[in-house]
C-alpha cells in the first residue's frame, strides 16, 4: 500500500491550552482509519487539520509528498461528513448531493450521472427531489455520505458520523460504511468515541489520550495486544491487575505466580495484567488456577457477567451496642429528652465542641406538642486519657438527662499484604435509630466512624463491604459485631453457563489469555 | 381552554368598531357621489374614472411606488452587509450594534425627521434627494434588524461544510448564505416597502410641498379640500395596491425556505 498521508510532530494550542502534543501518523491508500479517544482527546481537532478548517500550530501535514499547510480547505482532495451532517436546506436532496460537482461547473449531464450513481449508493432512489429537512437521521446521514463521496475525493473525513443515530441505525450504517468504503476504494478516517465501532470497521486504529497517541494498531492487535491499562480500558471490558514481572514468562499477584507468554521486561518491574473477561473459564473449587466467590452475575443476552472476589479486601469488625430507647420524661415542664452514650477517638477530645458533642450523642429535647425545645445545658469533663465520662444535658425548664462518653483509641486493622490500613470505633444506638435508618449501610460506615486508607500514601480507600448479621427490622437491645471491608480483588467473567450468586468457584486460564503491560507514565 | 375562547371579544369588538366599519366606509364614500345623506345614496365608480382620467393622478401613484421601490432597494444595499459584518462579530459586539440600530427609534419618528428638516434646508439638495433620506434613515434599521435575524441564524457549520465542497467565499456567499438569507431580506421589504409606499409625513416635511406623494394626496383631499369621497377612492387604490404588493412578497417567502438547524 503507498502512504498517502503523513501527518508529522502536529501541535495545536488554542489560546494557551494545548489540544495535540505532538501527534505523528502514517495513513495509506484505501485504508479505514479510526482515531478512538475519549471527547477532548484532540481527535477531532487532528481531523479538522487535516480537513483544513484548522491550522496546526507547529508541524504539518503532507500528502502524496506535498506539504498541505498552505492549501485552503476548498481547494483540498478531501471532503468530510459532518457530525451532524450540515446539510443545506435550501436544496433539495439531489442539490445537496450536486453542490460540489456544481462548484466544479462540470457538465450537467455528467453532474447527473455522477449523482444518481451516488444515490443508488447510499440506496437513497427515489428522494432525489426530497427536501432534507424532511429525512430521517439514517437518510440525512446518507445525503451527507454521498454528498462528500460524489467529489470523489482521496480522502473522506468522517467525525463522528455516527453518533446521532440510534442503536440499531448505527451498527446498520457501520456495516454500511464499510461496504462503501470498499466499494470506492478511498481512504476513510473516521472519528468516534465509540470503541465497538472502531472495532467493527477499522483497518486501523488510533488511540488517542490528551493530545497524544497512545497506540496504533489493526483492530486485533490492540484488542489483544493494549500497550498500557488506557488502551486496555478503552478497548474492551477487561481485568486490569496490579502485578510483578518475576522474569521472563513469569508474572505474580496477589502473591501468587502465574505463567504468561510476555517476556522483556525487568526482574520484578511493577507492570499491569490484562485478562479478557471472556478469556477466562469457571471451573470447580480448588481445580482452576485461583479460587474465589460469585459476587454478582448480570445478564447480558448472549452470555452473562460474573463477578467474582478471589481474595478479599482488608476488614474490621467493631461491636455495635443496641440499647432500648430511653426518653426521660418531665412531667411538670411536659418535656422529654433523649441521648445515647457514645465513643470517640482520644485525638478528637482536644478539637470537641458542645455542637459536636450533641450530635454524636443524638441528644434532643422536646414538648408535648412534639416541639424542639433548646438544650441550653451541657456539662461533660473530659480529660486527654482513654476513659468514660459522664455527659449531662439540660433544658431551661430542668429536664436533665446523663450519658457516657468513652474516650479510647482507634481499632486498627493494618493488612501488609494488601498494603491498606482501616479503622472504626464501637458505637451505641438505640433500637429507633437503627429502624429509621434509610441506607442502613452508609450510616454503619458513618456511626462507626469506619475508615480505610492505602499504606503506601495514605490515600483514602473506600469501605466496599459492610457485614452484618441482623435484621433492622426486628432488631432488639444487644451487642452485635459489625464488619467493614475494602474491595479484595475482583475478577470479570464472561460465561455462557448459569451460575449463582454466592457459588464458591474455581477460575481457569491459558498463560497466552495473559498480557503484560508497563505501568503508564 | 373553552373559556379563554371569551377572551376573543373585545378584540372582535374592537376589531368591528375600529377597523371593519371604517374599512366599509371608506368603501362606501369611494362608490358614492358627493354630497348625499343617508336616504338619497348615488353610486358611481366617477372617483375612479377621475383618478386614472387626470394625468395627474396616476403620476403621483407612480412616483409613491418608485420612491418606495427604491427606498426599499437602498435599504437593501446598505442594510445587508451591514446585517453581514454585524453577524460575523463576536456577539457582545453584534448586541451592541443591534442596540446602535435601535437606539434611534426610542425617539418619536416625526421629531427625527423635522431635525433632519433642520439639517437639509442648510444645504440646498434637490426635494427629491431629501425625502430618499428621510425615508431611507427612518426605514432602514428594520431591514437590517431582518436581515441580520436570518443570517445570525445560519448554522456556522453550513458554511465549513460549503468550503469543504470546494466552494469558495464568493461560491459559499451566492450558493449557500444569500439563498438562506432572503427570508430575512423578504421580510424586510415587507416593513420597508409598505409604510414607505404610503407614508406621507416625510415627503410633506422634507419635499417642502414640492414633492407630492400619494399619502400627501390622500391627506389633502380629506383635510383641505374635504372631497372625503375622492380621498376615499385614492386610499381604495392604495390599499389594493398594497395588497398585491402584500401577495407577492408573501409568494417570495414562501419559495425560499427558513434557515433551520
Amino acid at each position: 500500500m503507498k502512504k498517502l498521508i503523513e501527518v508529522k510532530n502536529i501541535v495545536k494550542a488554542f489560546d494557551k491550552q494545548v489540544v495535540l502534543k505532538g501527534v505523528s501518523l502514517d495513513i495509506y491508500e484505501n485504508e479505514f482509519v479510526t482515531l478512538l479517544g475519549p471527547s477532548g482527546c484532540g481527535k477531532t481537532t487532528l481531523l479538522r487539520i487535516i480537513a483544513g478548517f484548522l491550522d496546526a500550530t507547529e508541524g504539518s501535514v503532507i500528502m502524496d509528498g506535498q506539504d498541505i499547510a498552505s492549501i485552503p480547505a476548498y481547494k483540498r482532495d478531501v471532503n468530510t461528513v459532518f457530525q451532524h451532517y450540515a446539510l443545506f436546506p435550501h436544496l433539495d436532496v439531489y442539490d445537496n448531493i450536486a453542490f460540489g460537482l456544481k462548484i466544479k461547473k462540470m457538465p450537467k449531464d455528467i453532474i447527473d450521472q455522477k449523482v444518481m450513481r451516488m444515490i443508488s449508493l447510499v440506496g437513497l432512489e427515489g428522494f432525489e427531489h426530497r427536501d432534507v429537512t424532511m429525512l430521517s437521521g439514517g437518510q440525512q446521514q446518507r445525503v451527507a455520505i454521498a454528498r462528500a463521496l460524489v467529489n470523489e475525493p482521496r480522502v473522506l473525513l468522517l467525525d463522528e458520523s455516527l453518533s446521532a443515530l440510534d442503536k440499531n441505525l448505527r451498527k446498520e450504517m457501520q456495516v454500511e460504511l464499510k461496504e462503501i468504503q470498499r466499494e470506492v476504494g478511498i481512504t476513510f478516517i473516521f472519528v468516534t468515541h465509540d470503541q465497538e465501532e472502531a472495532l467493527t470497521m477499522s483497518d486501523k486504529i488510533v488511540i488517542m489520550k490528551d493530545g497524544e497517541i497512545e497506540q496504533i494498531g489493526t483492530p486485533v492487535q490492540v484488542y489483544n495486544e493494549p500497550v498500557n491499562e488506557y488502551c486496555a480500558k478503552f478497548i474492551g471490558d477487561s481485568n486490569i491487575i496490579d502485578g510483578i514481572m518475576k522474569k521472563d514468562n513469569l508474572v505474580n499477584f496477589d502473591d501468587v505466580d502465574y505463567e504468561c507468554v510476555d517476556y522483556g521486561f525487568e526482574e520484578n518491574e511493577a507492570v499491569d495484567i490484562v485478562i479478557r473477561p471472556e478469556d477466562i473459564d469457571i471451573v470447580p473449587r480448588n481445580r482452576g488456577l485461583i479460587n474465589g466467590e460469585v459476587k454478582s452475575v448480570l445478564f447480558k443476552g448472549v452470555h452473562y457477567e460474573v463477578i467474582a472476589e478471589t481474595s478479599s479486601g482488608t476488614s474490621k469488625t467493631v461491636i455495635m451496642h443496641v440499647t432500648a430507647n430511653r426518653d426521660i420524661e418531665n412531667k411538670e415542664a411536659h418535656e422529654k429528652i433523649s441521648a445515647s452514650n457514645f465513643f470517640m477517638d482520644l485525638e478528637d477530645v482536644d478539637s470537641l465542641t458542645d455542637s459536636e458533642v450533641i450530635a454524636r450523642a443524638n441528644a434532643q429535647a422536646w414538648n408535648d406538642n412534639d416541639e424542639d425545645v433548646s438544650l441550653t445545658k451541657i456539662k461533660y469533663h473530659l480529660k486527654n486519657e482513654v476513659g468514660t465520662y459522664p455527659c449531662t444535658f439540660g433544658t431551661d425548664a430542668g429536664t436533665e438527662i446523663t450519658i457516657n462518653i468513652t474516650v479510647t483509641t482507634p481499632k486498627v486493622v493494618e493488612d501488609e499484604a494488601n498494603e491498606e490500613g482501616i479503622q472504626a470505633f464501637d458505637f451505641y444506638k438505640t433500637v429507633d435509630e437503627i429502624k429509621e435508618s434509610v441506607a442502613l449501610d452508609t450510616d454503619l460506615v458513618r456511626w462507626a466512624d469506619a475508615y480505610a486508607w492505602n499504606m503506601e500514601d495514605n490515600s483514602r480507600v473506600e469501605i466496599w463491604d459492610v457485614k452484618y448479621d441482623f435484621d433492622d427490622e426486628t432488631i432488639v437491645e444487644g451487642d452485635y459485631p459489625v464488619t467493614f471491608s475494602t474491595q479484595g480483588r475482583e475478577i470479570k467473567i464472561e460465561t455462557t453457563d448459569r451460575i449463582e450468586e454466592g457459588e464458591r468457584i474455581g477460575l481457569k486460564w491459558n498463560p497466552e489469555d495473559i498480557h503484560v503491560m508497563r505501568k503508564m507514565g | 381552554m373553552k373559556n379563554f375562547s371569551k377572551l376573543i371579544y373585545p378584540y372582535v369588538i374592537w376589531m368591528t368598531i375600529m377597523i371593519i366599519v371604517p374599512m366599509l366606509m371608506i368603501v362606501l364614500y369611494a362608490i358614492t357621489v358627493r354630497g348625499n345623506d343617508v336616504l338619497t345614496l348615488q353610486f358611481t365608480l366617477g372617483n375612479f374614472l377621475r383618478f386614472f382620467e387626470d394625468s395627474i393622478f396616476p403620476s403621483v401613484l407612480w412616483r409613491s411606488l418608485k420612491m418606495a421601490f427604491f427606498t426599499t432597494i437602498i435599504c437593501i444595499a446598505v442594510g445587508y452587509p451591514a446585517a453581514f459584518v454585524m453577524a460575523k462579530m463576536k456577539p457582545n459586539n453584534a448586541a451592541m450594534c443591534v442596540l446602535l440600530v435601535t437606539l434611534p427609534m426610542w425617539i418619536n419618528m416625526l421629531v427625527r425627521t423635522y431635525a433632519w428638516r433642520g439639517i437639509l434646508t442648510r444645504i440646498s439638495l434637490s426635494s427629491e434627494i431629501n425625502v430618499y433620506i428621510g425615508m431611507v434613515y427612518n426605514f432602514l434599521p428594520f431591514m437590517i434588524l431582518q436581515i441580520y435575524t436570518s443570517l445570525s441564524k445560519i448554522d456556522p457549520n453550513l458554511i465549513i461544510a460549503s468550503h469543504d465542497l470546494g466552494a469558495n467565499d464568493r461560491e459559499t456567499f451566492l450558493r449557500v448564505i444569500l439563498p438562506l438569507s432572503l427570508s430575512g431580506v423578504v421580510s424586510g421589504i415587507t416593513l420597508v416597502f409598505l409604510p414607505a409606499v404610503s407614508s406621507f409625513f416625510i415627503p410633506k416635511l422634507l419635499g417642502g410641498g414640492q414633492y407630492v406623494l400619494i399619502g400627501n394626496l390622500i391627506e389633502e383631499y380629506f383635510i383641505s379640500t374635504g372631497d372625503w369621497n375622492f380621498g376615499a377612492a385614492i386610499s381604495l387604490i392604495m390599499a389594493i395596491i398594497i395588497l398585491i404588493s402584500m401577495y407577492v412578497t408573501r409568494k417570495l417567502d414562501k419559495e425560499t425556505p427558513e434557515a433551520n438547524d
